[in-house]
Parts: C-alpha cells; structure tokens; sequence
C-alpha cells in the first residue's frame, strides 16, 4: 500500500486541495515569467518596427534548420510530456516513466542542436561584444538583434535546463511509488512549466528566425 | 493522559529552539521574525545613509567628498526600496498576520516562503560586496547611459542585487496570492476577510506584475555593463529611454507596493481604536484594488522631461489624476471612520492618524507633479523628494511601526510600554515633518535632488531639515530599546489584548505552532464594534464586553 | 470537450500535435512568401494559434481549479499595457528611431 503513505501538508486538508493549489501556483508563476519574456520581447518588436531594415539583415544570419528541428523538438516533447501525465493519473507507471524519458531526451536533444548553433554562430563573427563584425552593407542597428538573440536564447535554454532538473526529479519520484493515481499534482506542474517553456520558443521563433529570408 | 491533555501546546517560539529549527522552519510565524531582523538591520544601513546625507546638507560646503556624497544617495535609495520599504509590511506582518486573519494553518508554500527569505539575504550580500567594493554613483534609478558607460562603480553587482532580490519578492506574492484564493477557513468568504488582507492581495498581485519586468530590465542593463552590448546605447542605436520605461513600469507601481498593505493595515487600527466599523468597507476594497490596476498606467509622468512624446507624456498626466480618486475614497473613509468613534489614542492609532495626515499631504502633493506644467519647473528638485518622502516614509513607515506595535503582543506574547511608545510616534510624526516640509520649500525654490551643494542663502532651510532628521533618528532607534525591553520585562499579553475582532485574536498570544487548534469557522464579516455600548463581536460571531 | 487527464485518450493529443507541426511548417513557409509589413504579423499570428492550442490542450487550461485561466491570461493581458503605453511614446516621439 505504498499510497497510503503521501499525506497532505498541515495547511491542507486533503490532497486534493493540496495538488490544486500547487496547480494555481504553477499558473500564478508562469504570468510571471510570461511579463518576463514579454518584456524581452516588446524590445524585438521595437526595434524591428524602428529599424526594420537592419533586423532583417540580421536575422537572415541566424540558422533556420536549428531553430526549426528545436521547435519541432520541444512541441513534440509537449505532447510526450501530457501523455505522461495522462498515464501517471491512470495509474499505468510504466508507460508514464518511458513517456517522461522520452520528454527528457528530446529536452537534451534541444540543447544539443542549440550548442550546435551557438557554434555556428561564433564563426559567423556575430556575437556581441565577443566578436561581432558587421557585413558588408549591414547597419550598424543589426548589432541590437544579435544582443536580443543572445539573452533570449541563452534564458530559454537556461529554463529548458531548470525543466530537465524537475524532469528527472519527477521521474525519481514516480520510480519510488511517491507520484501515483492517488496524487500526480508533481508531475501535472511539472508538465505545465514544460509545456510553457515550449510556448516561448514558440513566440521567439518567429522573431529570431523567419525576418529578411526573402 | 488527562494531565498532559491539560497543559498548553507550545507557542511557536518555545516549540523546539535549535538554531536548525529556525533556519530550516517552515512556520510563517518564524519566518516572519527572521524577515524583521534582516529588514530592520537594512533600515538601519540605510538610515546610516541617510544620516550621512542630512549631516552633509547641513551647510553648503558639506563634509562628504562628492563621489562619496553620490554613493550615499544611491545606497540610501537602493536598501530602502528594494530592502526596506517592498519587503517591509509583506513579508513580516503579512506573513506573520495572512494564515492567522483567515483562519488557516500556514501558507501555502511554506519551503517556498523559507527560500524567499534565503534568497532576500543573498540578494542583500551582494549589495553588500557592491557597497564594500566601492558603491555605486548612479542613484537608485541606474539611468542609461551613465549606468551602463560612464559609471564609476560597481553597477553590474548592484543591478544583479536588484535583480535577485525580486526572485524573493515574485516567491512571496506567489505565495500571498495562492493562500488568499485556497486557504480561507470555511465562511472566511471575499466579503468578510479584514482590509489587511485585501491591502496584501492587491499588493502581490502588483509585485506579480510588475516585478519580471524590472528583472528583464535589470539584467539586460548586467549585460550591457558587463560585456558591452548596446541595447540602451544611442550611439548603436538603442534607446536610453527604453530603460525608464520598464524600470518605471515596475518602479511605479512599487511605490503602490509600498502603501497598499500600509492602506490595509492602517484601516485596521483605525477600526480597533475609534472602536467602531471601518466606514464603507466594499469601497475600500474597491479603492484598493483600483489603485493596484491604475497603478500600471500612469509610468511615464516620472520621464516628462526626459525627452518622451508630449502627447504621451499628456497622456501619462491625464492618468496619473485617476489614481487620485480612489486614493481620495480611502482618506474620506478613514476620515468618516473616526466620526462618532470612541477614539483610544494609544501608540498605533497615534501612528495610523499619522499615516492619514502625511499620506494626505504627500497624495495632493502629488497631484501637483502629475500637472505637466507643473511638473517641468519642479521636476528633480526637492519637491519630489519631500513628495515621496511623505508617501514612502511618512505613510509607509509609519503604518509599519504603527503595526508592529499592535501585533506585538501577538507576535512575542508581550506587551510593550505604552508610554514609551507614544512617545516614539509623537517624535517621529515631529522630526518626520520637520525634516521633510523645509524640502517642499527648498523644491519650490528650485533646489535639485541630488547636488552636493548649493547656495548659501539655503541654509536655513537645509539645516532645519537636518536638525528634524536627528530628531527622527532617534524616533525610530527608540522601539529598539523599548521593544527589545519589553521581551524580557514587557508584562504578559492575552489573546485578545486591543479587544479587536479579527481571527488572530482568537488564538493564544504567542500562537502555537500551527496557530490553531480547530479550524475556527467564520460568521461575520471584520470591524464589528459598537462605540455606544463598548461591545465587540469578533468574526467566529461571539459578541464579548 | 473532457480534458481531465484520469479519462483522456492520446489520439485528440497527437492530432494536435500534428496541427502543432503543420502550423510551424505554415510559419516558415510564410517567411519566404512576399508578405511585407503583414510578414511579422502573419508569424505572430501562428504562433498565438500554436501557443493557445498548447495552453488549452497540454496544459488543460479550461479544467479545474477554475481560476487559473485568470492568471494565465493576466501576463498577457498586462503585457498589452507595456507595449501599447509604451507605444505611445515611440509613436509620437520626434527624433526616434534616431538612425543607428
């Protein structure tokens, strides 16, 4: 009966207040971080509105394959993600296990590409403050985009990163018994901060990559 | 069995006291206590800052060289915003007073609400090594380009500070805001939950908000100093003024975060000691959560001169007297609650009468900077100074020591002198006007904020601002005494010891660990006092004498 | 639609996900297409459709506990604060963009 043994905090008075509370939380938390990366982004769209010209120029540097095969990466490590979760609260462990080790890989696999592209991006000389050079016809403006990617990116595989800690923590917790059907509200908050780190490479996608690829 | 049944349940301070078990509780109430300590020591850093400053203005020549001068100012307004004032009612009084007020056993994060503590210190020691290191010259304001280009001085440790420290303030009003909505005892419904709670809802919901902008702010302005990038550069392109939006689109509204749990609080004390119902209640609720939302729209009247679109800053101007009406209603009401009251002036009350009557003059003061035209000539002068001084200080601080007075025989289980106390508000409210009011004239004379000197025929005026501060300096180093005194030698306090009619009074003073022993249920809504008969029902529907 | 995650069935979240797919495929394509000024608002507008179908579906937005579609769409709603008064700065100001 190793279910018997999660029992709610003192403040609570059943898990199931308990595991919706952590579920408010989670929600209360990711408005924060949406103003977070909404500031970030309000800077894109002002200067690619101000300086549309030397946006694009930058922005046809950028890699477009990494940036797609990561969107596709993390949108499918979404949907592994909820039939995780799905199957935690159905009880079938086994499968939730696999199905969250498959949302791990494919969340390395995302840093693997983005390590990739860092690469590229240094020999193409256009990190700020590193080594970046302007190309022949560029305006100079082109520099404030290539600072956006890099603080965007950076942030975003930072949170990829904190997500693949709480992964893996939730995949310890499901090995021993202590996530079941009785109580899955660890790995349905977990989910929800996943999913969301992928909705915001959902929004910065279009503007790191797409602009000037005509 | 029956005699160990009878005896009391351990209070939150007797129960266990390892130094393990205050560094890794997960109770409210120590957490509280740990917060007051860390706030306080910064109240007093700062003051520190503040006394070299007053002591500096006292003759035009000074005594402060002028790059320490501006290290004084910006470590002044640097600990008293971020470590002082956002921090001070919320995450001491707030935490202590949340669980209590509506019935519930703990917050609902506690691990959270201990790192956020640990977290508000980490961010304290690294403006710490910043100061040590050599300080920061930029003022609390960190405007670019100076920031991020000229500045001599450790910018990028600062900016980081400022910036941890919000991970500490987003943890607490995460917590404040889910224990609100889940944790309310039965019958504990939106209507009947005490002004002091609705005073913290509003305001987490404004720290919720307004904080990951500051710290998106912040860090791309680490990053510029850090490593050189341009985003606030002219000469790349950036905009400087980019900085003060977002700065200002959180820095604005914290000065809301900084009165909204102080407006709550206050309506308190005003009910328990006019003894009589807090006049329109939904109104201030209202009100409250008015001058949370409004509090987003009206940023830019701090940049009139900073180079923005007039038609914008026409605009900003035009908002910012919206935020006058609900603020209005607040002050009728309180007003309107002391009519007919049976009025007891003991130490909290003297401080809430005092936080009406400043907050007053600061708001219409206000209301003044909010006219463009006015704005423009009075602008960086220390007319704002006084302004903000009366709101922040003068209203704020004095809601906080007028709180920490009244909830301190719950918080330790002792009394503190009376008279002692008294004594404390009446010289601050004096030493508060008498170094604040010479500035308003100093301001209208045109005197600028920050300027190490200035002509001699301001003297006068300066020195009489400076002779006020000692006297509040020593208004505020008193509760030290008194209130340190009173643990040891204060006499023992009862569960109910102001008569008030909140949940926080039903359980023992100091409250077992788990505050109480039945979930207590609630019938009636706050403030229910009756100055003709002296009665009082608290909100579990008992009526007592 | 029922979305709690005790009764749900995979086959509604792989639909969605290919939806997901076929409309990131749709993004890139747009960006070679000559759409001019309407180019960052079509991508925009693909993404708010991706991002919603993740909310309401992967993160089961509509379910209980019911608040929470409040918070969720209270950092969006404020972000329309900070970019529209922000805009109006921008907008009106004379000497912006100053040319970089």
């Amino acid at each position: 009966m190793p279910s018997a043994t999660i029992r709610p905090e003192t403040q609570y008075a059943t898990l199931h207040q308990q595991g919706e509370a952590a579920q408010l939380g989670m929600w209360v938390f990711l408005a924060t971080e949406t103003l977070f990366f909404g500031a970030l982004i309000f800077t894109y769209y002002l200067y690619r509105i101000s300086y549309p010209e030397a946006i694009a120029h930058a922005s046809e540097d950028t890699v477009l394959w990494c940036g797609s095969v990561n969107l596709a990466l993390l949108l499918t490590s979404s949907l592994t993600m909820v039939l995780a979760i799905n199957a935690a609260a159905q009880g079938r462990r086994g499968a939730a296990m696999a199905l969250l080790l498959a949302t791990i890989v494919l969340g390395f696999c995302f840093l693997g590409v983005k390590g990739y592209e860092y690469a590229a991006d240094y020999s193409d000389k256009v990190v700020p403050a590193v080594n970046f050079t302007l190309k022949p016809g560029e305006p100079p403006a082109s520099e404030l985009f290539w600072i956006y990617y890099f603080v965007a990116t950076g942030l975003h595989a930072i949170h990829v990163t904190t997500g693949l800690g709480l992964l893996l923590y939730v995949f310890w917790r499901l090995r021993q018994r202590r996530v079941t059907a009785a109580y899955y509200a660890p790995i349905e908050v977990v989910g929800l901060y996943w999913s969301f780190v992928d909705t915001v490479w959902i929004f910065l996608f279009p503007t790191i990559y797409l602009a000037g690829r005509l | 069995m029956a005699m160990i049944a009878a005896e009391a349940e351990p209070t939150y301070l007797d129960n266990e006291n390892t130094i393990a078990s205050w560094l890794l509780t997960k109770d409210h109430k120590r957490i509280a206590l740990m917060f007051l300590a860390s706030i306080t020591a910064f109240f007093f850093v700062g003051g520190f800052a503040a006394t070299l400053i007053r002591l500096h203005l006292a003759t035009p020549n000074g005594l402060l060289q002028p790059s320490m001068y501006n290290r004084m100012f910006t470590m002044h307004g640097v600990i008293m915003v971020w470590f002082f004032l956002i921090p001070s009612i919320p995450t001491t009084l707030g935490n202590f007073l949340i669980p209590l007020m509506i019935g519930a056993h703990d917050l609902a994060f506690p691990r959270i609400n201990l790192m956020s503590w640990y977290v508000f210190n980490l961010s304290g020691l690294v403006l710490l090594y910043a100061l040590i290191m050599g300080g920061v010259d930029t003022g609390w304001t960190f405007y670019t380009p100076y920031s991020t280009s000229f500045s001599n001085g450790y910018v990028f440790a600062a900016a980081l500070a400022v910036f941890v420290n919000g991970f500490s303030s987003i943890m607490t009003g995460l917590n404040f805001v889910v224990t609100i909505h889940r944790l309310r005892a039965p019958g504990m419904t939106w209507d009947r939950l005490p002004l002091f709670i609705w005073g913290i809802y509003s305001v987490s919901i404004v720290m919720l908000l307004a904080t990951p902008v500051l710290a998106m702010d912040t860090l791309l302005l680490a990053v510029e100093r850090f490593v050189g990038t341009g985003m606030f550069d002219p000469l790349r392109g950036g905009d400087p003024l980019l900085w003060q939006h977002m700065f200002w689109f959180y820095s604005h509204p914290a000065v809301y975060i900084m009165i909204l749990p102080a407006m709550g609080l206050v309506s308190e004390l005003i009910a328990c000691y006019a003894r009589r119902p807090i006049f329109g209640y939904s109104g201030m609720t209202i009100a409250m959560m008015a001058i949370a939302i409004l509090s987003f729209f009206v940023w830019a009247h701090h940049m009139f001169v900073a180079g923005i679109s007039i038609y914008s800053a026409i605009l900003f101007s035009l908002t910012t007297f919206f935020v006058a009406v609900p603020s209005a209603i607040k002050v009728f009401n309180w007003t309107v609650s002391l009519h007919k009251g049976a009025i007891i002036f003991d130490a909290p009350m003297l401080y809430a009468l005092g936080f009406v009557l400043l907050f007053t003059i600061g708001g219409v003061t206000g209301l003044m900077l909010a006219t463009l035209g006015v704005d423009v000539p009075v602008h960086d002068t220390y007319f704002v100074i006084a302004h903000f001084h009366y709101i922040m200080v003068g209203a704020t601080v004095s809601a906080f020591f007028g709180g920490v007075h009244f909830w301190w025989p719950k918080m330790t289980g002792r009394h503190y002198p009376e008279a002692w106390a008294r004594f404390a508000a009446i010289l601050a409210f004096a030493g508060f006007n008498l170094t604040f009011f010479p500035q308003y004239i100093l301001g209208n004379l045109g005197m600028p904020r920050r300027y190490y000197t200035y002509p001699a025929e301001w003297q006068s005026w300066n020195l009489l601002s400076s002779a006020g501060a000692s006297i509040l300096a020593v208004a505020y180093a008193l509760p030290l005494f008194y209130l340190g005194w009173s643990l040891f030698y204060g006499k023992r306090a009862d569960p109910n010891p102001w008569r008030a009619t909140g949940l926080e009074w039903l359980t023992p003073s100091p409250p077992p660990k788990d505050n109480f022993e039945h979930t207590p249920t609630v019938l009636i809504g706050p403030y229910s006092y009756d100055p003709e008969s002296d009665r009082y029902t608290t909100q579990d529907g008992v009526s007592h004498a | 639609m029922n979305v709690e995650a005790k009764e749900a069935k995979s086959l509604p979240f792989i639909i969605a996900w290919l939806v997901l797919l076929i409309l990131a495929g749709l993004s890139v394509f747009s960006a070679f297409q000559r759409l001019d000024v309407w180019a960052p608002i079509v991508e925009f507008g693909v993404a708010a459709c991706q991002a919603l179908i993740v909310f309401l579906l992967f993160m089961r937005l509509k379910g209980p506990p019911s608040l929470k579609w409040v918070f969720a769409g209270a950092g969006f709603f404020w972000l329309l604060f900070l970019y529209g008064l922000s805009m109006t700065d921008y907008a009106t100001r004379r000497g912006w963009p100053t040319g970089g």
